[in-house]
């Protein structure tokens, strides 16, 4: 078993890989279509947490009222994620094994506390997500392992908001996203977490600016505050799909929106 | 070996396992109304029903339909649904050189099975996974609502 494994590709729903087949000619590769295996997919709630199976697609997602209610801003991810037929064969796993600087699912996990369930044959170890992605196109699976599961906790009356600006409307990848999570109390924000993406070689959390704000009054200053903070935060890079400065500018800009629609999901008022 | 339903029809393929749903759609079973486009899953010509839901065959391998129902617009042909469709693209000029139709038509028999009173919004969606090169779009937006008119008069 273990030499049929051995330098074998975990296939999930395969809109990222099997184009790259056509440039590998008649090279044999070793799948594993993670498709067939029932128990990786599907969304769960457990213990006060949610879990969710790598090889749940978009499509799966956006139709979960338990994804709408405990992280819209996965929800509002899973929209903006391809077109109808991506949605309907891509999965939440491969967008994030894949490591895109620009994976629309990661923002909102990282927000959310998730946490990622690395497994082998011989042995599995939760782990968070925060330290999953090491580059562009790389995280810490070794060749022996897939990505198992995700989870994050299920939390009362916190809210989330998902933000992104691509190159159109539709079916595009993002240029710059953004998300963030909210837990209140009173008008105060007991706790804040932000994450941006594509403006660094892996999606990121932004820690300077969370703590800057973490326990604060709500206004519309603090929002001003958290966006100028976040533009510093983000180390974008030019490239084909923006310009660095453009992507710093739209950083301060989808802050401003995430954070004020997940302060209105929490049930805040601004 | 490859075992599938094929627009209602159990068949049997000896395809290679990396070989694409669309190869051996066109290549394998002559199925040419099955677009081969960009090949990356982008265009939407290729896009097929896979147990109901449109998907783009060029992301698909062939070992991948095993047991599974693909539907093209072939499997269609005496559908109540499709037939208004048909109609209304014509009707509305929302075929020009023809080679984003068969995507474009399962896309939009999709949306209508599910929701027949879909927004033009929606219907924006529901197609935003399906180029045309021809027709600027707006003739094959209209045509859909006017389908979806057309089967829902209430």
């Amino acid at each position: 078993m273990m030499s049929i494994l051995d330098n074998a590709m975990p296939l999930a729903g395969g809109t990222d890989i099997v184009p790259t087949f056509k440039d590998l000619g008649s090279k044999p590769v070793r799948l594993i279509d993670l498709g067939l295996i029932d128990e990786l997919n599907g969304i769960m709630e457990e213990d006060g947490k949610i879990l969710i199976g790598p090889t749940t697609t978009h499509a799966q997602l956006l139709a979960s009222k338990v994804i709408e209610e405990a992280a819209p801003a996965l929800h509002d991810a899973a929209r903006w994620i391809g077109s109808v037929q991506i949605r309907n064969r891509g999965t939440i796993g491969g967008n994030l094994c894949n490591a895109s600087p620009a994976a629309d699912s990661a923002p909102p996990l990282l927000v959310h506390g998730a946490e990622v369930h690395i497994c082998s044959l011989e042995e599995g170890h939760w782990v968070p997500l925060q330290g999953f992605f090491k580059g562009p196109k790389m995280t810490v699976l070794e060749p022996n392992e897939i990505l198992a599961g995700l989870r994050f906790p299920q939390v009362k009356g916190a809210g989330s908001s998902f933000q992104r600006i691509g190159r159109r409307k539709g079916f595009t990848l993002s240029v710059v996203n953004a998300a963030v999570y909210v837990e209140r109390d009173g008008e105060r924000l007991r706790e804040v977490r932000i994450a941006l993406g594509s403006v660094a070689p892996t999606p990121i959390r932004a820690p300077s600016v969370e703590n800057k704000i973490r326990g604060k009054k709500m206004s519309g200053g603090l929002v001003e505050e958290a966006a100028a903070a976040s533009v510093e935060v983000a180390k974008p890079i030019d490239d084909v799909r923006g310009t660095a400065e453009y992507r710093r500018d739209m950083v301060g800009v989808l802050v401003k929106r995430a954070m004020r629609e997940a302060w209105r999901r929490a049930g805040g008022e601004l | 070996m490859v075992n599938f339903e094929l627009n209602g029809a159990d068949v049997y393929v000896e395809a290679p396992a990396t070989m694409t749903l669309l190869d051996m759609l066109r290549v394998e079973l002559g199925v040419k109304s099955v677009k081969k486009g960009c090949e990356q899953g982008e265009c939407g010509a290729c896009t097929v029903l896979l147990d109901g839901s449109p998907v783009t065959s060029c992301l698909i391998l062939a070992p991948q339909v095993e047991g599974r129902r693909v539907c093209t617009i072939e499997g269609l042909v005496d559908n109540p649904l499709l037939k208004e469709l048909r109609e209304a693209f014509m009707e509305n000029g929302a075929v020009q050189c023809g080679f984003c139709t068969p995507g474009m038509l399962l896309s939009a028999y999709a949306l209508l099975r599910d929701n027949r009173h879909p927004s033009e919004e929606e219907v924006k969606t529901a197609i935003e996974g399906n180029i045309c090169r021809c027709t600027g779009y707006v003739a094959i937006i209209e045509a859909i609502l006017d389908a979806a008119e057309r089967i829902a008069p209430d």
